[in-house]
């Protein structure tokens, strides 16, 4: 069984990342693999599905990192949802919660973007 | 008879390839210590985090070397000892988490020894026989 699959889908504008297994050191170049595939693409609204995910490691915290600056900067966002107990607490212990929205469901990471748009309309 | 604690010890070449198996048998030997598998998966993130630590730093990413694990269920408390024949890291140098640098200036220096100390009760590191140990402590609960 691999130890990290990303499947990814795109969801009213929103391309929604679904990392399954765990994101180390080694695992982090397919995690990092395809949020950069998405910014090619131009898609800079990104929903971080963790439902499958056993734990993050520093590594694919610096993947998340690396990247935050050019979506922002291109007026996206990337947005956590559906965390585990583990997962929460590793960003919670990092501070990682004050950095990054983080939703308790997909459907309202989703919403959040929708929302911030008519907003701004 | 009481049964013998579980111990185990392993070695593997210094290759994150390897990140797999240490997660997995720190994760089972966690379970087995009673350990709860919210619990047994963060202590296992913190031995992958020690041990990309020994291949990043150590071993400056060589993939050549050895590094040892040794994982014991001492009956009160849980220890993993990551040891390797590596350059000498100070832990003292590693720079510490600063929150508010993470964006700015991208910083990730620090991160996985912050998370270490977060999820053990102890972090420590010392030389031994020309041999780094890092020595990773989980107290278990005290029984209701």
């Amino acid at each position: 069984m691999a130890e990290l699959t990303v499947e990814t889908r795109d969801v009213e504008g929103v391309t929604l990342l679904y990392p399954k297994g765990f994101i180390n050191a080694h695992t982090v170049r397919v995690f990092e693999g395809e949020i950069q595939k998405a910014l090619a693409q131009g898609r800079f609204k990104i929903v971080v599905n963790c439902g499958g995910l056993a734990y993050i490691a520093s590594a694919g915290l610096g993947a998340i990192m690396g990247a935050i600056e050019e979506i922002r900067g291109n007026g996206g966002d990337l947005r956590l949802a559906n965390l585990n107990e583990t997962v929460r607490n590793i960003f919670e212990i990092l501070g990682f919660n004050h950095l990054y929205r983080i939703y308790a469901s997909e459907v309202e990471a989703i919403t959040s973007f929708r929302r911030a748009e008519e907003a701004g309309s | 008879m009481r049964a013998p604690k579980p111990s185990l010890m392993i070695s593997i070449p210094s290759q994150t390839s390897f990140l797999g198996l240490v997660r997995d048998v720190t994760k089972k030997m966690a379970e087995s210590a009673g350990f709860t598998d919210g619990t047994a998966e963060r202590l296992a993130l913190a031995v992958d985090e020690a041990t990309t630590n020994v291949i990043e730093h150590a071993y400056h990413g060589s993939g050549d070397r050895e590094i040892e694990l040794r994982i014991e269920d001492r009956g009160p408390e849980f220890r993993v000892e990551v040891v390797d024949s590596g350059a000498t890291v100070d832990p003292r140098t590693v720079p510490r988490v600063d929150l508010d640098r993470y964006v700015t200036e991208r910083r990730t220096g620090g991160l996985g020894v912050h998370l270490m100390e977060k999820i053990m009760d102890s972090v420590t590191f010392r030389r031994s026989a020309r041999r780094n140990v890092c020595c990773l402590v989980k107290r278990k609960d005290p029984a209701p």
